[in-house]
């Protein structure tokens, strides 16, 4: 299973007018290995940056982004982390699904499983088993815009896990939808995590999700963004429940470390 | 099904969903297909009423031409029944056939041609800034050419061949191809772009996946135009001499001023026409965009 630590990364934005505006500023933490790594911090902060970095569609200026395998069953001091020689198998959830409008749900999947050469006696296998994984097989030969956006989103999902990938990548994959069905999607989405383990890392603004999904939340200030706080969850992904004291408790705790950020923010 | 089929949006359809609402999920379903039903019919209607429109407003157009033909002679205005005999007679002797195909053949060909060249050339000058300064001039350049002065200097270098018609037509149509294929390609989606290198795919797969099918409007309407455009050039070009097409037997009616042959194979010249626009290009039309929900802006 893989392994990511961003190492001091620097990212910097020209304008339109020539001059260089610091996005990240010397970003580092783990993810949490298996478990899902919430990138918390205000909008337009970097994090989807730091994303895109990590899945190789921006460069970084200055630091990096280390893939490492560990042993399967990893204990604090037996795991000795080796180098990855390429980049990991990535899969990722976008915000608004991006789904290729023109072709069928399970093409969808399909142009993933091409791109990533998986071989073509495993589509069968996959498609049936995520689909369903997110309940969407009897659709699966519908086209998007024919499905609802929970659906359309459910379909990203799919395609993002299908390819079976060692590091999941999701970008506020459920703030364009209303709230009963984020809620649901994300109850789905933590279990079938738990179900997989593949380490998932997610980015956020709102600090309910982070702690409901994350193992691990790291706080972002805002831009240029540096890492404020890596908090690891206290509550176990099974018991997490919005309603819960321990769970309303530490929900107050990020929101605090968020506040206070803003508030500085204003100061200044 | 026959029966629901013919559903209007009254008594028997409005109880239906009365009834299905409150009995939960299972209902819910019930009540979409109603409507579902319902909306199918009410564009089965709507096609009905498109086409008796479109046959109205031939009917008056043969109208208006009848109402000229009582003020002027024969030989400047023909009857329309007059004229649509000749049409007759010229499908049954058989000649509408091959010079039709001629005709037909010389755009198609040139028509391939430029197609073959712009849609690459489009794409390239949609998405690679150089290619793009590069070849801006030639093409914009290429569009302000009459297709009557392409017509002219292909007959010059080629003489009177089939491959002037050829080269006449894919010339002319050549730049307005690449121009909209062009400005089409700009108007891709970039996040969808990134979503296919994130998953690794293929220069192929990205072309056929993801850049050709967010130009298929534009590539279509490029087809129409250029189809249009085409069959006014190709004309240019038998007119100038060649021994056969529908271009050359315009031309012979004109020399014994037979204003008859003239309308009656500009008749021919458009039905080929109107076939191949609603039926060969509406059919291709349906069966690519099928993915996409039609728009309907302005019913309530």
């Amino acid at each position: 299973m893989a392994y990511v630590s961003v190492n001091h990364a620097v990212k910097y934005f020209s304008r339109e007018d020539g001059s260089e505006m610091l996005v990240l500023d010397g970003v580092s933490f783990d993810a949490k290995e298996h478990g899902i790594t919430c990138l918390l911090g205000p909008s337009g902060c970097g994090k989807s940056t730091l994303l895109n970095a990590i899945a190789g569609l921006e460069k970084l200026d200055q630091g990096g982004i280390e893939f490492r395998v560990s042993s399967s069953n990893p204990t604090p001091d037996t795991r000795h982390p080796t180098p990855y020689t390429q980049t990991p198998r990535l899969g990722y959830v976008f915000q608004d699904p991006r789904l290729l409008n023109w072709k069928r749900v399970e093409d969808n999947l399909i142009f993933a499983f091409k791109g990533m050469k998986i071989p073509r006696e495993s589509w069968r296998g996959l498609l049936e088993k995520y689909l369903s994984l997110v309940g969407l097989l009897s659709f699966r030969k519908q086209y998007p815009l024919y499905l609802s956006g929970g659906m359309r989103q459910r379909v990203g999902l799919a395609r993002g896990l299908a390819i079976e990938p060692e590091i999941l990548l999701m970008d506020e994959p459920f703030s364009k939808l209303d709230q009963l069905t984020a809620r649901q999607l994300r109850q789905e989405t933590v279990e079938i995590c738990a179900r997989l383990g593949q380490t998932t890392m997610l980015v956020t603004h709102d600090v309910e999700e982070a702690a409901y999904m994350g193992d691990r939340i790291v706080i972002f200030s805002s831009r240029p963004a540096h890492i404020v706080e890596v908090v690891d969850n206290p509550l176990e992904a099974a018991k997490r429940d919005l309603d819960d004291f321990a769970f309303i408790q530490f929900k107050k705790r990020l929101l605090q470390t968020v506040l206070k950020l803003v508030e500085q923010e204003e100061r200044v | 099904m026959s029966s629901l089929d013919s559903i209007t949006p009254d008594e028997p359809a409005r109880q239906d969903q009365a009834i299905a609402v409150p009995s939960g999920a299972g209902g819910d379903s019930l009540s979409t297909e109603v409507s579902f039903r319902r909306a199918r019919s009410v564009a089965g209607r709507e096609t009905l009423r498109d086409v008796a429109l479109r046959v109205a407003s031939v009917i008056a157009l043969v109208f208006i031409w009848w109402l000229l033909s009582l003020f002027f002679p024969p030989s400047l205005v023909p009857k329309p029944w007059d004229t649509f005999a000749e049409v007759g007679v010229i499908v049954t002797s058989g000649n509408f056939f091959t010079e039709m195909g001629a005709t037909l053949r010389r755009v198609l060909v040139g028509f391939g041609l430029a197609m073959i060249v712009s849609i690459p050339l489009g794409i390239f000058m949609g998405t690679l800034r150089s290619l793009e300064s590069f070849f801006e001039p030639p093409v914009i350049l290429g569009l302000t050419v009459p297709g009557l002065i392409w017509a002219v200097l292909a007959i010059m270098f080629f003489g009177l061949t089939e491959t002037s018609a050829y080269a006449a037509v894919a010339v002319t149509i050549a730049p307005m191809l690449a121009i909209s294929i062009w400005q089409g390609t700009k108007s891709i989606d970039k996040d969808l772009i990134d979503m296919s290198k994130v998953f690794h795919a293929s220069v192929w797969s990205k072309v056929v996946d993801v850049i050709l099918p967010q130009l298929i409007s534009h590539i279509l309407a490029a087809i129409r135009y250029g189809l249009g455009l085409a069959w006014k050039v190709v004309v240019v070009v038998e007119m100038f001499g060649f021994s056969n097409g529908v271009g050359y037997q315009v031309v012979r009616g004109f020399n014994v001023f037979s204003m008859k042959a003239v309308l009656a194979w500009t008749i021919t010249f458009l039905v080929v026409m109107i076939v191949i626009e609603f039926g060969l290009i509406g059919w291709l039309e349906r069966s690519v965009t099928r993915w996409r929900p039609r728009v309907e802006a302005w019913r309530r």
